[in-house]
């Protein structure tokens, strides 16, 4: 349950920086550029979820302490383990989208991994000080 | 693989929008509107009442001359066995009779235009490596106006002054009548995403006048309308939200406008927006949701529900974890 809740309050927080970009960013921000935005995301972020962040919450977990947790988790998950998106987005810049849009998704992604780690380095912190009690 | 993913989910959400929308809306000496919704083309009285006049016909653009008859074409596709277009061209004399001006022929039009001045002279675009822009007299003479490398053009239109205004990528050109041409406009397009533009480089549609012969130019993607006056001075007097796109408009004879929209579902109507909303610079919301601040606000709604949700049920683990340990 955690897992699917941690899913999607990331892809919703990455979701949301984007639209909140697009009222300054853009004159119009279509239906057409919301469902875009949001498919291209979700799909994304469900692979990049299934494939490389439940590998890496699982290794990260046991090897970095409870402390520190609040500072690696986000930069882990926005930064590195965020990169094959990264470079995925870059990639197709000119062929799907321009600078802009990749931008949008560059800030999105980032949002999401950030919120992710966070979300499990406070989940950790709450288990671990009733463990701890 | 991945190409043809991303080309079939671009092509589905386009699929709404990629049709072209029609710029016909016209009006007769007495003020009576006439509007194309691409499957028959309407008539809006005095009275603001609704009627269909020419039923079955897929015309984009439409004419009428100073006797009030109208004319516009029929445009069809003879499926994929034969891959052809037909067309023929039609007009509503203002007697109510319905005649077919050029005969059911295949392909596209040529030599012909619904673009025409006040002297009845057509002028159309031949869009090839080389663009022309082409005048056909009453007289039936064809004769070439411009020629050069342009970028895409867009629709036409021709002032009472005899001024031709057209639309190059995002520029505004004017054409005199003695030939000159002139950029009115050096850039349009107003920021939009790829998405909308869908591998389009203009953001400008429909053209039209008003009395003093200002140029409005229906913005698609911004969903603004845009004003430029004679010395080229550019202002915005619509932004409508995202359901509708304004693609063309018309002054009737009190001043209000007469606008042309096509929806996100292809459906095409006729608003009248009035000649206060106008003059008051304001936005000209064709609905009262705004999709994108409807959608922003869902989702930071959304977000909150499932913090709450998740801080619930650690609470339950915190709680059951407590109990194991007491």
């Amino acid at each position: 349950m955690l897992y699917l809740l941690s899913f999607l309050l990331s892809w919703l927080s990455g979701m949301l920086v984007i639209l909140i970009i697009a009222f300054y960013a853009y004159d119009q921000f279509s239906v057409i550029d919301i469902t875009s935005f949001a498919v291209m995301t979700f799909a994304g972020f469900l692979i990049l979820f299934l494939v490389i962040y439940l590998i890496v919450l699982k290794t990260i977990n046991k090897k970095i302490s409870r402390p520190k947790q609040f500072i690696y988790f986000p930069l882990i998950f926005s930064l590195v383990a965020n990169l094959p998106a990264y470079f995925l987005i870059w990639k197709n810049i000119g062929n799907y989208y321009g600078i802009g849009e990749a931008t949008l998704f560059f800030l999105g992604f980032f949002t999401s991994g950030l919120v992710f780690g966070l979300f499990w380095a406070w989940k950790n912190k709450v288990i671990h000080v009733v463990k701890k009690t | 693989m991945k190409k043809l993913l991303v080309s079939n989910f671009l092509f589905l959400i386009s699929f709404a929008i990629a049709a072209h929308p029609g710029i016909g809306i016209v009006k007769d000496s007495r003020g009576n509107i006439y509007y194309t919704d691409l499957k028959q083309v309407w008539k809006i009285s005095l009275d603001e009442s609704k009627t269909p006049v020419v039923a079955g016909v897929h015309t984009h653009e439409l004419y009428i001359d100073e006797n009030d008859n109208l004319y516009g074409e029929h445009l069809w596709y003879n499926g994929e066995s034969k891959d052809t277009w037909g067309h023929y061209v039609w007009y509503l004399k203002n007697t109510g009779q319905l005649v077919k001006e050029i005969k059911p022929t295949e392909g596209f039009l040529t030599n012909y235009s619904f673009v025409r001045d006040s002297l009845g002279n057509m002028y159309w675009v031949e869009r090839f490596t080389t663009t022309r822009i082409m005048k056909k007299s009453k007289s039936g003479e064809v004769t070439k106006l411009i020629e050069g490398k342009f970028g895409f053009i867009g629709w036409l239109t021709c002032a009472k002054n005899g001024f031709l205004y057209f639309t190059e990528n995002n520029k505004l050109h004017r054409l005199s009548p003695d030939g000159k041409l002139e950029t009115l406009v050096e850039n349009s397009r107003s920021k939009s995403t790829d998405f909308t533009m869908m591998g389009r480089n203009y953001d400008s549609y429909g053209i039209w006048t008003d009395a003093a012969d200002n140029i409005y130019l229906a913005m698609i993607d911004s969903k603004n309308v845009i004003r430029i006056a004679n010395d080229g001075k550019t202002d915005t007097v619509i932004h409508t939200n995202s359901m509708w796109t304004i693609c063309s408009g018309i002054f009737d004879n009190d001043g209000n406008l007469w606008v042309l929209e096509n929806s996100a579902a292809n459906e095409v109507r006729a608003r009248k927006i009035t000649r206060t909303e106008l003059a008051g610079g304001k936005t000209v919301n064709s609905s009262a949701i705004q999709p994108h601040l409807l959608v922003t606000i869902i989702t930071a709604a959304s977000f909150i529900l499932l913090f709450i949700a998740a801080k619930i049920i650690l609470n339950k683990r915190k709680q059951r974890l407590h109990h194991f340990a007491i």
